[in-house]
């Protein structure tokens, strides 16, 4: 591995974390799509910078386009509040506004303007040590690592000190104004944050790979925990783990590593998405199934309780009268006998003495509908896990 | 900085010197200019109609994930087949944006994830899938894989007469479907709960309309490209919306938007030099929306607000004749003259306020004197009652 290798490595993963941070309140506050337009919006912030200093790697690049950011973000609410169209309309006007106006300004000038579309859509990670921080003679690094490095310290400068008050207002809006936090401060603080990690992050991997990391980390983050802290570790965890992963896959194709990096980003979300334990699609679809078989054996109990004859009672007629094509008869009546909830007597099925008493349990729960009463079936009802 | 707006300036000039009715004879006997013409026209039109069924089912960023989730089919596409054949292509993306908005449903109605976050996942997911296998295409030893990112911005050059043909049928059979299932669709939109007890499959009629969505960004790929298709979606919808509650109109008012919106797009771009069509399209139809919020009659900005000072400007008047009412009647003669000056500690009156009140004739002024009317009295009063009536209630 050569030090351009590992300096590369080093920025993704710098920027990885950088984008993780507000990324997972943004997830939270069920406002992510902001990261999208905000990184589409800063190119013409960015442009208008370039044509003022001439010079791409001027700071005031990055301040002309953390300020576009804003801009946008309060133009959207600006929008909202007029009430003329819904909130996630007004996204998707400005963005696509703005990010035309970029286009047409580069496409215009595009004999005098070093900006290329590609490399605002995807950065250029891998020229990144060649952008060199240099003091007199002495070589200090990338510069792309120190303009990261610079938003990271202070973005967990931030987040250490507002921790309490970030948290509460995430949660508890409400809450966090009665007990004096400024939700307005707190809130353009966040797309501060947001819009200078965009466009900080935007240098060196593009602007789509910032929304990617802005928001696959925390949402596979949120699949696995509900703890903040232990979403914010995760969330940085997946973010350097699609930094380094993604360099070697980019490495090997010889692609760009921005793609490769949110490629990894994606199929990390999908694995999780099938099996986080509790929330992902096999956890959800065998507890609908369970849930089915659960609801099928009351219904299949209730029934029986409810009728004495025993022509009501025959296992041939149990098969037509509830209709279970979902849910094989065959499977709930042994589940039953198997709990002696019932015995069969020559193709009749009867209620036990243990079957009656939760049926009746069961009845219960269900005239009530009291939250409080399932706890007492939950102990009898083997299937009831959750 | 000067470079810039020597630029500015010089596309100003330009445009003084566009001559409209030789544009528009070009736009009839010039093959490619009325090729594009008419695509960014039907494309516009299409995307207008379908856009105004996201924009009221709040699904206004689904465009937007959808045509970026359309890129890697794009890419994949290409390397399969290895043809540059836009139809082939399509189908690919079609594929991919169909893939992408049945995973956005997935993940909204199997996890706690909400839709903002799927939307976003999928969208910036899919697109860098696509751009590492572009890039990854890019670099192949084979040579004919150039001009597969015209479909990151769009080329409306690139259209064929075959392209807008086929925008052309899509177009027609998407009107057909609407007017077939209009009652289904207009129902599902305000009152999805009613339309399911009903009996209405809400499931098919959701699936076929964000089926047409999918369709139409596709359409749009070429021409308006992947970043910036879902503006032509959403923003003649939102203009729309500004001028009709109805849902016809509505319809009919985007379309009309959209295709404006890729006619002078068209036009404009095709007049400068270096100017993509697609963005040029996009910012049209910003104009067309910034002007329907600001103009349009009942919604506007400016009636809202000329509607705001004059509602404050009668409140101001009522005060005062209220205030005025409140002294009246403490006296038996309700024509009493009081002098202006005992209106003074009261804020809410200027002399203009005291103009309007004689002119209407409910209080008469002479010299430093003001008297109610009888028609003054009257009105106050009722007003009052009114008040207590509203509050009341």
């Amino acid at each position: 591995m050569s030090s351009a290798q590992i300096e590369i490595q080093l920025i993704a993963s710098l920027v990885a974390i950088a984008c993780a941070i507000p990324g997972t309140f943004l997830v939270l506050r069920k406002m992510a799509l902001i990261s999208d337009a905000i990184s589409h919006s800063i190119l013409p912030g960015l442009v208008l910078g370039f044509f003022i200093t001439q010079d791409l790697s001027s700071p005031w690049l990055i301040v002309m386009a953390a300020l576009s950011g804003v801009v946008t973000v309060i133009l959207v609410e600006y929008i909202q509040k007029t009430n003329l169209v819904k909130e996630d309309t007004a996204i998707g006007l400005v963005f696509p506004t703005m990010f035309s106006i970029g286009v047409i300004l580069i496409a215009k000038n595009a004999n005098d303007v070093h900006l290329d579309i590609d490399v605002v859509l995807l950065g250029e990670l891998a020229f990144t040590p060649f952008d060199r921080m240099m003091v007199g003679d002495v070589d200090l690094g990338p510069k792309s690592l120190w303009v990261i490095g610079i938003i990271l310290s202070s973005t967990i400068g931030l987040l250490i000190a507002f921790f309490k008050e970030l948290k509460i207002s995430t949660f508890d809006k409400g809450l966090a104004t009665t007990l004096g936090f400024s939700p307005a401060i707190i809130h353009y603080g966040l797309m501060s944050v947001a819009s200078v990690t965009t466009v900080g992050a935007f240098d060196a991997v593009g602007a789509i790979l910032v929304v990617a990391l802005m928001i696959a980390p925390a949402a596979t983050a949120y699949l696995l925990t509900t703890d903040l802290k232990k979403m914010l570790g995760l969330a940085m965890i997946f973010g350097v783990f699609s930094a380094i992963v993604g360099y070697w896959l980019a490495h090997y194709l010889d692609a760009s590593i921005s793609g490769s990096m949110t490629t990894i980003l994606g199929l990390l979300f999908l694995l999780v998405y099938l099996i986080a334990p509790g929330k992902g699609l096999i956890a959800v679809l065998y507890r609908n199934k369970q849930q089915r078989i659960e609801v099928s054996l009351l219904t299949f109990l209730l029934h029986l309780n409810n009728h004495s004859e025993i022509e009501e009672r025959h296992i041939n007629h149990l098969n037509e009268h509830i209709n279970w094509r979902k849910v094989r008869a065959k499977f709930v009546v042994d589940l039953a006998l198997k709990n002696n909830m019932v015995t069969i007597d020559e193709d009749i099925i009867s209620l036990t003495e243990k079957g009656r008493i939760f049926t009746e349990k069961a009845i219960n729960y269900i005239i009530s509908n009291d939250p409080t009463e399932i706890e007492a079936i939950k102990e009898d009802f083997f299937l009831f896990r959750g | 900085m000067c470079g810039y707006f020597r630029e500015i300036t010089s596309i100003n000039l330009k445009f003084k010197h566009i001559d409209i009715l030789k544009y528009i004879e070009l736009v009839f006997t010039d093959y490619t200019l009325r090729t594009i013409t008419l695509g960014t026209a039907i494309l516009g039109a299409i995307c207008g109609m379908l856009g105004s069924f996201a924009v009221l089912k709040k699904q206004s960023l689904l465009g937007d994930a959808i045509s970026h989730a359309a890129l890697p089919g794009i890419a994949i596409a290409f390397l399969i087949t290895g043809t540059k054949d836009s139809n082939v292509l399509l189908i690919g993306a079609l594929v991919s944006g169909l893939i992408g908005a049945f995973w956005i449903r997935g993940i909204t109605r199997n996890t706690h994830l909400k839709s903002d976050t799927a939307l976003g996942l999928i969208l910036s997911t899919f697109f860098g899938f696509g751009m590492l296998l572009l890039t990854y295409i890019q670099k192949l030893p084979d040579a004919n894989q150039s001009g597969l990112d015209k479909f990151l911005f769009g080329q409306a050059a690139t259209l064929l007469v075959s392209d807008v043909w086929f925008m052309a049928i899509i177009t027609f059979v998407c009107i057909i479907v609407l007017l077939l299932f209009w009652k289904e669709f207009k129902l599902l939109l305000f009152d999805p709960d009613f339309t399911k007890t009903l009996g209405f499959n809400t499931k098919f009629l959701d699936i076929l309309i964000t089926s047409f969505i999918v369709l139409a960004i596709v359409m749009g790929l070429q021409t308006v490209g992947v970043v910036l298709m879902s503006a032509l979606l959403l923003a003649p919808a939102a203009a729309a919306r500004q001028w009709t509650n109805s849902l016809r109109v509505m319809v009919m008012l985007a379309a009309m938007f959209g295709s404006l919106s890729g006619v002078l797009g068209t036009a404009i771009s095709s007049s400068q030099a270096n100017l993509s069509t697609g963005p040029v399209i996009v910012l049209i139809a910003g104009v067309f929306v910034l002007i329907s919020f600001i103009f349009s009659p009942s919604r506007g900005l400016l009636f809202k607000q000329l509607r705001l000072i004059q509602n404050r400007k009668d409140l101001e008047l009522h005060k005062t004749l209220t205030f005025m009412y409140d002294i009246a009647k403490n006296h038996h003669n309700k024509s009493h003259p009081h002098t202006i000056k005992i209106l003074n500690n009261f804020q809410g009156f200027t002399k203009k306020t005291l103009q309007q009140l004689e002119h209407k004739n409910y209080i008469t002024v002479e010299g430093q004197q003001w008297a109610m009317t009888e028609k003054g009295y009257e009105f106050a009063e009722n007003m009052y009652n009114q008040q207590m009536v509203e509050t009341h209630e």
